[in-house]
């Protein structure tokens, strides 16, 4: 790649562009745009996410090539509960925008953009175990930080800081290993009594 | 003034000499001789100049900005400074502070009967020293503080009191920027302790 | 790449199979916690899982349970070898969120203790990767030239890893008298310490040859990723955050983004280098122009008052106290605001309801997306060239798993 000598800074008038075209592009999927603090922000619905994200990769004119950031927000109380924030920028332009959606606490689901950019990969799976949204289309999705058997998801909004979680028993392990690993460990430390 | 995009410079390719053994040895010892000898000489002139501290027998010289355990100030009369307000306890970001405050007849009319700080959470972040109107508790220069049992950690008022001379240089280090009137400079507190 | 035994006779004869070994969670050679499933046939790597979060601490539960200042200390603590910068990290995302900005003074001491910072986390770097390249020598140079900007930590602070120096609209305190001395004093010795480094280990053939080609990557995979900062800057991508979106004081400061031609393990190895070469300019070019002046907004709304006045005057003792219980009360929105983090961009995603506490405090960690790409590094490698690889990735625990 050479574009080591791009531009320094997107000037600030260009921010408002990236949402115009994308008001054009999908007039039915915004859902509201804002740019709070200079920060250009769009809404859009669950729905067109993944074409959105496409889009926003291969646009020539907005070619944001890295995802900086997935998480979400738990707004408890209010309808859809929870949001999904995406950080994109532009590494060739030096732009950047936010996109978000809203996904209700009964169905929890929304596409993965793991096709779209490998990063979100991990930052999913980051999301899926601190708030349970479940990203349809991802490779693997699993808990990253937390271990299997943990109970609930800790980022919600009504998990409580210092809830407490049960004690985990021995993990079973592919079988015949999981007994190799036993008798070997007999072996050496005797039986645990009874 | 900008900044620009360079690219480094690669040293060029390893040649056969670039690998040999002897040569190699003799270009690493000499770096490594050249801290031996210096410190060598320097330890011979009797001014050190490495970097390891014998900790026991010696301890680091701190700068006073050092932020150790939150001690309180006990004044001369041997009671403490603090009026019991509680932001101290509000502003600790772990709540390790616990305090109950009671009456008294002195001019101070409040103080906390029940002072306790739980060490084994306390960070040293500082914001207690920071938080307190009074400069009635301040970030003294102790951290060995390890105890053989968890309730060792918990330390209660009569342990937390430090009176006020030990912790001049600390009070002179937050007062930089500012003169308290109603309190006595460290020479003029000197002077008092040397009449009694 | 052809994965299997090169001599094809030997693999009719052998019955061989894939073998699963464990690198981690502690293992001496990585200076991260981090478990690295293998699956190797002879030495070569088929495949490879990485698994993080052995040090996740619920980072932004916590923060989200404290006021807002309260959360500083706990970004001290995410990446612990640059502590600094996480909390300017921080405070300019909430400053952002609230509108205001800290004094120039104030800029220019955070543009330096983020360089200092800067310094500590590369002398960690590399001290470390030489050590897991088994020399000893570099190591203990990197980290008596650490201690030297530990000592300046210490000066501007009180601490030395755990720094919690920079509040929302200002700092924690002035500088001590005799700092700029102080500052170009123990940068001065650390750089020489590291001269030492750069002779024992740039042209070590040892070194090199372990080094030169390993871990490569093509810069848009990297992208994909989310890589960013050395490693980026490794293969050939000048994005550097002080430069592509100037924060602080760094659009009036003179330096150089390096950048790598070949994007292996060497090529992070020198961008490194030299990056803390220019945090050494940068520093020096901040405390010649150093203004004067406060370091503290004097707001009540956002800043403690300054102490003198909380023990003299009612007004701003009413103040003090309204601030540390009630907290500071931003606008309701959301902000991101990303920094130059030693590992790459750090972003900060704050979101207010307009209370004392942050509704969300996200923390968008470089170490997290760098170690992401690490399986795809590695992959068809040689099981020794995973040490050098994880190193120059530099994963740190603390801020990866948070
Ligand atoms: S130093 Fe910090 S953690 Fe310790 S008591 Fe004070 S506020 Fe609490
Ligand atoms: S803030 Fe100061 S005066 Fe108030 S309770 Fe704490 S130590 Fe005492």
């Amino acid at each position: 790649m050479s574009d080591g000598e791009q531009a320094p800074s997107a000037a600030p008038a260009a921010e408002p562009a990236v949402l115009a075209r994308l008001r054009v592009r999908f007039p039915d999927a915004i859902v509201g745009t804002h740019a709070y603090r200079g920060d250009a922000t769009a809404e859009i619905t669950p729905a067109a996410l993944l074409d959105v994200c496409t889009f926003l990769r291969d646009d020539p004119g907005l070619r944001f090539d890295f995802l900086a950031d997935v998480t979400a927000v738990d707004y408890l109380g209010s309808m859809p509960r929870f949001e999904l924030v995406y950080h994109l920028r532009s590494i060739v332009q030096g732009h950047r925008v936010r996109v978000k959606t809203r996904v209700s606490e009964e169905s929890p689901r929304v596409a993965s953009v793991t096709s779209v950019w490998r990063g979100a990969n991990w930052l999913e799976r980051e999301t899926y175990d601190m708030y349970g949204i479940v990203f349809e289309g991802h490779p693997d999705l699993r808990r990253i930080y937390l271990y299997e058997e943990f109970q609930g998801y800790p980022l919600r909004k009504d998990y409580p800081k210092e809830k407490r979680q049960p004690l985990v028993t021995v993990r079973d392990v592919a079988p015949e290993q999981g007994e190799r690993t036993v008798a070997r460990e007999q072996q050496r430390y005797g039986r645990w009594p009874d | 003034m900008a900044s620009r995009v360079v690219t480094v410079e690669r040293p060029p390719r390893l040649r056969a000499v670039d690998t040999m053994g002897p040569l190699l040895i003799v270009r690493g010892l000499l770096v490594t001789a050249r801290h031996f000898f210096r410190n060598l000489f320097a330890f011979m002139r009797g001014r050190r100049t490495i970097a390891t501290i014998l900790y026991p027998e010696e301890k680091m010289a701190w700068s006073p900005a050092m932020r150790g355990m939150p001690v309180l100030v006990q004044m001369e009369n041997g009671k403490e400074r603090c009026v019991a307000c509680g932001l101290c306890e509000w502003a600790c970001p772990v709540d390790c502070i616990t305090i109950y405050p009671a009456e008294t007849a002195d001019e101070i009319e409040r103080y906390p009967e029940i002072f306790d700080i739980d060490m084994s959470r306390c960070m040293f972040c500082g914001f207690c020293e920071e938080a307190c109107p009074e400069e009635a508790i301040v970030m003294s220069q102790r951290v060995a503080i390890a105890t053989t049992e968890w309730r060792g950690s918990l330390w209660h008022k009569r342990d937390l009191l430090v009176p006020v001379h030990e912790l001049d240089p600390r009070l002179r280090y937050i007062r930089r920027g500012y003169d308290r009137p109603d309190v006595p400079t460290p020479a003029q507190t000197a002077e008092r302790l040397e009449k009694r | 790449m052809d994965a299997g035994p090169t001599n094809p006779s030997l693999t009719n004869d052998l019955h061989t199979q894939p073998m699963e070994i464990q690198m981690g969670p502690s293992h001496p050679s990585t200076h991260g916690t981090v478990k690295i499933t293998l699956k190797l046939d002879g030495e070569r790597i088929l495949d490879s899982e990485v698994e993080v979060g052995y040090l996740h601490r619920g980072f932004e539960k916590e923060c989200e349970s404290g006021e807002w200042y309260q959360a500083i200390p706990y970004t001290d603590r995410l990446n612990y070898a640059s502590p600094m910068i996480n909390n300017v990290g921080y405070c300019l995302a909430a400053e952002k969120l609230f509108g205001v900005e800290a004094p120039p003074r104030a800029q220019y001491l955070r543009t330096i203790a983020s360089e200092l910072s800067r310094m500590a986390d590369h002398f960690t770097c590399i001290g470390a990767s030489a050590l897991e390249l088994a020399a000893l020598t570099p190591f203990l140079y990197c980290v008596q030239a650490r201690e030297q900007i530990y000592d300046l930590h210490e000066s501007l602070c009180g601490a030395r890893v755990t720094t919690n120096y920079v509040r929302i609209g200002g700092l924690q305190s002035d500088l001590q008298p005799g700092f700029a001395e102080l500052c170009r004093e123990k940068v001065a010795a650390a750089l020489t310490l590291f001269g030492d480094v750069d002779e024992l280990l740039t042209k070590n053939p040892i070194f090199r040859e372990r080094m030169e080609g390993t871990g490569t990557l093509p810069a848009d995979a990297l992208i994909a990723y989310g890589v960013t900062g050395p490693l980026l800057r490794a293969a050939g991508v000048g994005f550097d955050v002080r430069r592509a979106e100037p924060y602080l004081v760094y659009d009036r400061l003179d330096f150089e983004v390096p950048v790598g031609s070949r994007g292996d393990n060497y090529d992070r190895y020198l961008v490194r280098f030299e990056e803390l070469r220019q945090s050494a300019r940068i520093i020096e070019q901040a405390l010649r122009d150093l203004p004067d002046g406060p370091v503290d907004l004097d707001d009540p709304r956002f800043r403690w008052p300054a102490k003198g006045k909380v023990f003299n005057r009612m007004e701003e003792l009413i103040d003090q106290f309204k601030l540390v219980t009630e907290g500071m009360r931003p606008p309701a929105g959301e902000v991101y605001q990303a920094v130059e983090g030693a590992n790459g961009e750090l972003g900060f995603y704050l979101v207010s309801n307009g209370t004392g506490k942050p509704w969300k405090c996200r923390c968008r960690a470089p170490s997290f997306s760098n170690t992401q790409a690490l399986r795809d590094m590695i992959q068809g490698a040689l099981l020794a060239d995973v040490v050098p690889t994880f190193d120059m990735v530099n994963m740190i625990g603390g801020e990866c798993d948070r």
